[in-house]
């Protein structure tokens, strides 16, 4: 493996910035070995070699982290900072620019914890886990909200729009004031942090003036080196209902029920309706049920269905309160779900001092969902395509058509779900895929380009994406001559006149490489 | 002294030596292996402990009670290093900012530790 370093730097040069950056955190913690590079590199990518960093540096503290930005200033040497680089579908670890040094939070481990106001102070590094860990053996009764594979970071997760099950689902949505060295080294506070010693900074977000916490979000304007986030109390009671459909067809109906309890705060989680493959695919390989290449046919979808007596979709809905309420909010969701053609229902019921449930609905992390990636055996791995659509069930069903006729046309296992938000649907698609099958691989990266053509043709963006197509989903917020992206590369600019800081990072290009912005072509 | 003395005493010494020695090494060696199990319940149970993916997805390959790495009795360093570092299946690869190689010798030691095998 050849050491790329960035663009428009020698190795010589590359390597004078390396040995400046061990002056700041020690050798150990400089990574530039081959077998490092591999490590920073995304396992799932299509083309590792495209996001192939040049080195990685793991400082610890703040300070160490300003000193690094003020150097890779002075070498012109482009950072890609992660928080624990488990951002798997998106890009990992690896950076949008090959060649760039992978900036590694994953030491930074703090956590502070105000459980009387159920809020969570917490460095980059802090995994899903680590909170956990932290709020069990503290016997803090709040709850996290845990994306489906959890082994990622707290911080890094609600700064890319990530997701959980609970009514603090929406993770981005429970910022509340952040810590971020900016790309010339200063450090800033966001929100009542601006004030020094503010007793509020975790309390009330906006302060006073402009509120910039957006500003950090899915953005390559600064790097975050605390963060604030708002917790659940450990509810009285967790209720649920679990539903099996059998068409693909109830989708219509489905959304049209589910939409009006979200928008009027009936049903305060994010339910996602999902298909049938969600379940089967963490359970079983495809070759227990299918040898041939091609989309699975009904006949064996209806086979998998009945091994496992699932629906086409299901939809699993949690209630989080004091039991007068989640028992109420049932009655009320079994009401709106009267005289539907619903295959099966499932109660069930959460109350203090129950065992704990060890699911994402009660904020216990998990990485089980990703055995998924296994489905074809081989080297798995996966992507997403995630528009987002008007919470309507008509628009919903049609996308679902469009995108399951394409799944057909490319040969692929349709993995599709409808997050259900408070008016809008995240319609997350996951391409399962086999690295091991090139042919498979080549298919890959057109049917991707081609949902996203599909989606834009109804005016439908996606929410997040892997690093191949930041470039390609940013070309498709268009309006006024793509005014959006021109005013996100403005302020780029002004704020990092070097470059430094995640050159590319969703479709965002600083003038300096802005030749390496990518939106037809392979990547 | 009596010769026999000498070579007793000689011989108690040497056992006395060896076993405070011996019971030196292993306290370091359990210091170790009490450390490695903590980085790896920190750093890997999350997919290999009950529940986990990677215990899921081994547990289609091996037999009941062999698919929680903490169970095995196969497992040597080198492959340990090579699975952690190269990745293995679905499992992607560790780096050294989230796994050091200090750190990844002391899990090692914990998955290979000799009182169980």
């Amino acid at each position: 493996m050849a050491l790329v370093p960035p663009p428009g730097l020698t190795v010589a040069a590359f390597e004078r910035a390396l040995r400046a950056f061990a002056s700041v955190v020690g050798d150990e913690w400089v990574f530039a070995t081959d077998e490092d590079r591999a490590t920073y590199s995304d396992h799932f990518a299509i083309d590792e070699e495209a996001h192939r960093p040049g080195a990685a540096v793991a400082p610890i503290t703040v300070e160490e982290i300003q000193a690094i930005v003020r150097l890779a200033n002075e070498h012109k040497v482009p950072l890609w900072p992660i928080s624990r680089g488990k951002n798997f579908g998106y890009g990992g670890a690896a950076p949008r620019l090959r060649g760039s040094v992978v900036l590694d939070l994953s030491r930074m481990k703090k956590i502070e914890v105000d459980v009387e106001n159920g809020t969570a102070l917490v460095e980059p590094g802090v995994g899903f886990y680590d909170l956990y860990d932290y709020i069990q053996r503290n016997k803090i009764p709040l709850w996290l909200s845990v994306p489906g594979n959890s082994w990622g970071s707290v911080c890094g997760n609600a700064l890319d729009r990530g997701v959980g099950y609970t009514t603090y689902g929406d993770h981005t949505s429970k910022i509340c004031g952040l810590e971020v060295v900016l790309p010339d080294g200063d450090l800033v506070r966001t929100g009542m942090g601006a004030m020094s010693n503010a007793p509020t900074w975790q309390l009330y977000r906006y302060g006073y003036g402009p509120a910039w916490d957006q500003m950090f979000v899915q953005s390559n304007f600064g790097i975050v080196t605390k963060l604030g986030l708002w917790m659940m109390r450990e509810p009285e009671t967790m209720v649920g209902i679990d539903m099996e459909f059998d068409k693909p067809d109830d989708l219509e109906w489905i959304v049209d029920t589910v939409a009006p309890l979200r928008r009027e705060g009936i049903l305060q989680q994010s339910p996602s309706i999902g298909s049938w493959l969600r379940g089967a695919a963490v359970l079983t390989t495809r070759a227990e049920w299918y040898d041939k290449p091609g989309a699975l046919p009904d006949s064996v979808i209806d086979a998998i269905r009945r091994k496992f007596n699932m629906g086409w979709w299901s939809l699993s809905m949690r209630f989080y309160g004091p039991e007068e309420i989640t028992e109420a909010t049932a009655k009320v969701v079994r009401r709106a779900f009267n005289g539907r053609p619903v295959l099966s229902i499932k109660d069930s019921k959460w109350k203090q001092g129950d065992p704990p449930e060890l699911s994402a609905w009660a904020g216990v992390p998990i990485t089980f969902p990703l055995q998924n990636a296994n489905w074809h055996g081989g080297r798995g791995g996966h992507i997403g395509f995630s528009p987002v659509l008007p919470a309507n069930g008509r628009l919903a069903l049609e996308q679902f058509h469009r995108t399951y006729a394409r799944y057909k046309e490319f040969g692929m296992d349709y993995h599709g779900s409808f997050a259900m938000g408070e008016r809008h649907i995240t319609n997350v698609n996951q391409v399962l895929f086999n690295k091991d099958d090139p042919e498979m691989m080549a298919r890959v990266d057109r049917f991707f380009r081609t949902l996203v053509e599909d989606a834009k043709k109804y005016g439908y963006g996606e929410y997040r994406t892997h690093l191949d197509y930041m470039d390609l989903v940013a070309w498709t917020y268009d309006f006024n001559d793509r005014a959006l992206l021109r005013l996100n590369e403005k302020v780029k600019n002004a704020l990092d006149p070097n470059g430094i800081l995640a050159p590319g990072k969703s479709g965002i290009w600083p003038a300096r490489y802005a030749e390496h912005r990518d939106v037809g072509g392979k990547a | 002294m009596s010769r026999l003395f000498r070579i007793r005493a000689a011989g108690i010494g040497a056992a006395l030596i060896l076993a405070v020695g011996g019971s030196l090494a292993s306290a370091d060696e359990r210091q170790d292996v009490e450390r490695g199990r903590e980085l790896y319940r920190e750093k890997c149970a999350m997919c290999h402990a009950a529940g986990g993916m990677g215990t899921g997805l081994l547990s289609r390959r091996y037999p009941k009670g062999q698919e929680l790495l903490e169970n095995r009795t196969d497992l040597d360093p080198a492959f340990i290093a090579t699975a952690v570092r190269g990745g293995i299946g679905n499992m992607p690869r560790i780096a050294r900012g989230e796994v050091s190689d200090a750190e990844l010798a002391l899990i090692s030691k914990y998955l290979t530790r000799r009182e169980r095998n």
